[in-house]
């Protein structure tokens, strides 16, 4: 990448997907910044899994390039497999093995492979490393996938929507030890989620994948300073000049949803209107109808 | 006692800097104490590290915490010496969030003040 003085860690520039005659990515640009959380949202059926899976070069874009750690996705995969840790949407991990066996499997795999500090990890939150994977609870499998993703020191960390389906402790007990592991190392994270609470609490950088395309992709702080949600009188009409997301009914009557640009934010900005969740933000660009598949 | 809301419009560092600023002002840290180092902290509030460093960074900027190297980072034994334009221009910023709620809510001048005559003496005696 050239024209930014950021270092980046991951991007893809111009890259198109199809299925057949479904275009799932859409001439897609994103860049993630290195050293921070980068949090990916979208709706299911956006082609989030698609996204992650050309960035890790497990599939070929029909159109434009991806790098991570500014290689090639698809030309260097095996070099950069050794430098990134996943965390997949779907467990890739033989279900018959143990954490122990698991990691005398790393071991063999990888140059850089701390297997005391995973086996730290999985101790302190008590899972067993003589139970096989397959037989774990859901919880523990994520923190088995994790603790194999760390062990290699990753400089790139990417989490596919890694609460999924887990309960609120064991969602409590993965995210910890994602902070704990933040706070001594310098990777980068790339994570994908639906859990809104999390990425809040968690992303530097926040991105909303839509229709093929990023929506936004910035600072999750700078995003919140520009939208606000505006109650408008009976008969008022929003100035044209004002940047309106959407203008709909609800049962308080009529409000919008307005995105300036950063550097236009009127002073009088933070006073008026209610500030946004980052899910009320989110639903605001991505809709709330029910219809679409999933991917 | 920190609170946080991460859907709130304050950026979480900020709530952060707020709410030791209040523990400090209501004595409930004393000067020298030691504060959460910012992995406790984080997991404590399950927040991002980077952002408890954010808001540790802007207090220690403000004279507030200090960092003792090899040690952790403390309560300042001294209390902030800001310049008097700063500190005015806190002490406005501050005043019109005020104003703003207590008009919204319909309160008299007077009454706000009055309100705000006895947050002061609450929080001062309890720091005393």
């Amino acid at each position: 990448m050239t024209g930014t003085n950021q270092p980046i860690a991951a991007c893809a520039k111009g890259v198109s997907v199809h299925y057949g005659a479904t275009l799932v990515l859409d001439a897609l640009d994103l860049q993630v910044p290195t050293g921070g959380v980068y949090g990916l949202l979208g709706r299911n059926g956006t082609g989030k899994s698609t996204l992650v899976r050309c960035l890790l070069g497990q599939e070929r874009p029909s159109r434009g390039h991806l790098e991570l750690l500014g290689l090639d996705s698809w030309r260097h995969r095996p070099a950069l497999m050794r430098r990134v840790g996943v965390v997949p949407e779907t467990p890739q991990v033989p279900p018959r093995a143990n954490a122990d066996e698991l990691l005398a499997m790393g071991s063999r795999l990888y140059p850089i492979w701390d297997v005391d500090e995973a086996k730290r990890r999985l101790r302190r939150f008590s899972v067993p490393s003589d139970v096989s994977f397959g037989r774990l609870s859901k919880g523990q499998q994520k923190q088995v996938e994790l603790a194999l993703a760390l062990a290699q020191r990753p400089e790139l960390l990417v989490l596919d929507d890694p609460s999924l389906g887990l309960d609120s402790v064991a969602r409590k007990v993965l995210y910890e030890e994602l902070l704990e592991h933040l706070a001594e190392s310098g990777v980068t994270v790339f994570l994908t989620s639906h859990d809104l609470d999390a990425v809040e609490r968690l992303v530097e950088t926040v991105a909303i994948l839509h229709r093929g395309k990023l929506l936004v992709e910035e600072p999750l702080e700078d995003l919140k300073r520009r939208f606000r949600r505006i109650s408008l009188r009976e008969g008022e009409a929003l100035d044209s000049a004002i940047p309106a997301v959407l203008q709909r009914t609800s049962p308080w009557g009529r409000e919008a949803v307005v995105a300036h640009n950063l550097q236009s934010i009127p002073e009088s900005f933070s006073h008026e209107g209610h500030a946004m969740s980052l899910e009320e933000i989110f639903e605001a660009l991505v809709g709330t109808e029910t219809a679409g598949g999933e991917s | 006692m920190i609170h946080i809301n991460p859907s709130n419009a304050q950026p979480i560092w900020s709530q952060i800097e707020e709410g030791v600023r209040q523990l400090v002002a209501r004595g409930v840290l004393l000067p020298a104490s030691s504060v959460p180092s910012v992995r406790e902290l984080a997991k404590e509030l399950r927040v991002n590290p980077a952002t408890i460093s954010k808001a540790y960074r802007r207090l220690t900027d403000e004279g507030i915490l200090e960092v003792r190297r090899g040690e952790g980072t403390f309560v300042s034994t001294s209390p902030p010496s800001l310049s008097n334009d700063d500190r005015q221009k806190r002490l406005t910023h501050a005043a019109s969030n005020y104003a703003a709620v207590a008009i919204t809510l319909g309160a008299a001048a007077s009454e706000a003040i009055d309100c705000l005559q006895q947050a002061y003496s609450e929080i001062d005696e309890v720091s005393r």
